[in-house]
């Protein structure tokens, strides 16, 4: 088991035509991922790497079974792109376009929750569940197959801490890149939920940063639904209050949206919270999974 | 981008939104006739300022003259006081509170209204959150006019009702068409002849700008006044190039290739006694050119000892970003040092490509950090 992609999940890639996501669907072809389609408007018959592509998710779907699409459709043309992901009643979605205007996403999240679409994203890397299926751009050599689930708001922050777990032996069951906000469908609360739930997974590793107060939400859920070890890694403990680190969601304004204070909660939650990579890896060794 | 209050009222007035008769002073030559008393108000794009002692009445011109100088030569929370704005005194029997936002847990608009305007808004939400009326809005459906019509209710301005509503919907009109994430009137006050917003704020959506023409641009420029803002040169040439730069103060040069990862990065720089000159990272998906362009911004800061750079690609390839560096250093040389952790999407090309130039990129990010650090206390 892992979480949200299976190893027979049936991928349709929007946007395949582009650089990224031509390149991109190249090497999650190599990794095991099910690609079944893609789509890119105007390029309908043509293909990609072996891959089919249609004009539109509806044409796609009379020759397919699609459970995921991952969309590398640019920002300014992906709330467009999702309605039609939703419209086709595509339970599960990865929107890695970043800079999607926050109206547009509200829209979209509206929507998807009306007709039943789940949204990893937007500004997301995706996730993987290693030896099985990627549906993101997760650098390979940095992942194993093992029971730790991770959970991250940063890509980049998500392949540094694998990397470390890879190279110490830890493989991971599902790496979920929820996305820089300032706002997700799929939380870190809705995450640690599922790798509760799921069996392969036996640890979970929590990437936080600064600005926002999802932490805190995470923190209630550790504290009062989990039963599973978390450890977790807040980044931003440097950051100066009021400006921007990058991420639309890492802004610190109030007291609740500093790296003390989700530090305090998660700590009061019972979760182990590492300084850097290394304490994570320190924490694994002494809860011996 | 946060709008400074002239701009948030000339939009709201615009809007049909009723504000007191003001003045952008620009220099004390218009001193002479102002309608006294006025409030003379700070420009800067931060809250606080009632608290700062940068918003002050004035009875004459000789006071005003020394208001002024006063107001323009502070700093509020790091940013120097470039404009000031008079505004006529208003008679005030009642100040409320009025605003429209993002709310990020439910994902929705809201909007937010209290009978207790002119305060400290997240104080009020912490200390007696019954104060506040929020209601939701559904982003197909919009503004409803029962919740206009049970806000006034709740608030206590049934009297002012047709004014109420008509300045609530130019609200959620201004939230929606100019793409804010934030728009809010605190206070609001009621007067002998009706509703006038006496303080205005707009905070905007930067990742929107692309579909408001030069809107955003001409908004940003309008807050800048040359010679008075004190940016630096790396400042100025990130928002230029469209580079995501916050100077820190240190010595250490830090580019990143993603938020996350940056951020641990100034922790372990902190964690192993070093000092950060700025955070900029190249958000998951560089090219060879943001990259060049990124080395540019860092190092136009004299103070960088050493230039740290911190990358694990997924997007991001490594042979893009070692072209990058690599087409810096021919432009421009090495004056400082450059310590390199790559790893990632075609690391063995762009370490290829560094070793190329005499630079031995490191695997282990803590190593990366600690031989930077320590570099940087040698020079």
């Amino acid at each position: 088991m892992a979480i949200l992609i299976e190893k027979e999940t049936q991928v349709l890639v929007q946007g395949i035509t582009g650089r990224v996501g031509s390149f991109q669907t190249e090497i999650m072809l190599d990794y095991g991922t099910k690609i079944v389609a893609g789509v890119t408007p105007g390029k309908g018959g043509t293909e990609i790497h072996g891959v089919p592509v249609y004009d539109f998710i509806e044409e796609a779907l009379h020759d397919h079974g699609v459970n995921a699409v991952i969309s590398f459709v640019p920002a300014r043309f992906a709330k467009d792109a999702t309605i039609e992901v939703i419209d086709n009643k595509i339970p599960f979605l990865v929107l890695t376009a970043e800079g999607i205007p926050d109206q547009d996403v509200l829209s979209i999240f509206n929507y998807a929750s009306i007709k039943g679409t789940r949204v990893l994203g937007p500004d997301t890397p995706g996730l993987v569940s290693p030896g099985k299926c990627k549906v993101g751009v997760h650098p390979e050599r940095v992942l194993k197959e093992g029971h730790v689930g991770v959970v991250s708001k940063s890509g980049a922050l998500s392949y540094e801490v694998c990397k470390q777990l890879t190279e110490n032996g830890y493989g991971q069951s599902t790496v979920v890149g929820i996305g820089g906000g300032p706002l997700w469908d799929i939380t870190q609360r809705d995450a640690l939920e599922m790798f509760e739930n799921d069996p392969q997974t036996k640890v979970i590793v929590l990437l936080g940063e600064v600005g926002g107060t999802m932490e805190h939400e995470a923190a209630t859920f550790i504290e009062e639904h989990m039963a599973k070890p978390v450890i977790s890694l807040i980044v931003g403990r440097s950051a100066p209050t009021g400006t921007q680190m990058g991420h639309a969601g890492a802004i610190i304004a109030g007291k609740k949206e500093t790296a003390e204070s989700k530090i305090d909660a998660l700590r009061k939650a019972g979760s182990h919270v590492a300084k850097n990579p290394a304490e994570i890896i320190g924490f694994l060794k002494s809860i011996g999974v | 981008m946060r709008l400074v209050e002239f701009q948030a009222k000339r939009i709201f007035s615009e809007h049909g939104i009723p504000v007191p008769k003001n003045i952008l002073l620009e220099s004390s030559v218009d001193l002479e006739n102002l309608p006294y008393p006025v409030v003379l108000k700070a420009q800067v794009p931060v809250g606080g300022r009632g608290k700062a002692g940068a918003i002050k009445t004035v009875s004459d011109a000789n006071e005003a003259a020394a208001v002024l100088d006063e107001l323009l030569s502070m700093r509020i929370k790091g940013n120097p006081v470039q404009a000031v704005l008079a505004e006529k005194k208003v008679e005030v029997q009642k100040e409320l509170y009025l605003a429209i936002l993002i709310d990020k847990l439910a994902r929705l608009p809201v909007i937010m209204a209290s009978a207790a305007g002119g305060i400290d808004i997240e104080q009020m939400a912490r200390e007696s959150p019954e104060r506040i009326v929020k209601k939701y809005i559904s982003p197909s459906i919009g503004l409803s006019d029962y919740t206009v019509r049970y806000l006034a209710k709740r608030i206590g301005v049934e009297k002012h009702l047709r004014d109420f509503e008509k300045l609530t919907h130019s609200l959620f009109d201004i939230f929606q068409s100019y793409d804010g994430t934030l728009v809010e009137i605190n206070p609001l006050a009621v007067t002998a002849t009706g509703l006038i917003a006496l303080d205005a704020k707009i905070v905007l959506d930067d990742k929107a700008a692309y579909r408001h023409g030069d809107l955003f641009g001409k908004l940003k420029a309008e807050q800048t006044w040359p010679g008075r803002d004190g940016r630096s040169r790396s400042e100025e040439l990130a928002e230029e190039k469209g580079i995501t730069y916050v100077p820190l103060g240190g010595d250490v040069g830090m580019i990143s290739d993603g938020a996350g990862t940056g951020m641990l990065t100034l922790d372990l720089i902190q964690d192993a006694g070093g000092q950060a000159a700025n955070f900029c990272e190249l958000g998951g998906q560089a090219g060879t050119e943001s990259v060049r362009q990124a080395l540019e911004v860092v190092l136009a800061n004299p103070q960088v000892k050493v230039l740290l750079i911190s990358l694990i690609g997924g997007l991001t390839r490594m042979d893009d970003v070692a072209d990058g560096i690599v087409r810096y250093l021919e432009q421009h040389g090495r004056a400082v040092p450059l310590v390199i952790r790559m790893c990632g999407t075609q690391e063995k090309v762009g370490k290829e490509k560094l070793r190329a130039v005499g630079i031995e990129a490191f695997e282990d990010l803590e190593e990366t950090v600690r031989a930077a650090v320590k570099l940087a206390k040698e020079l």
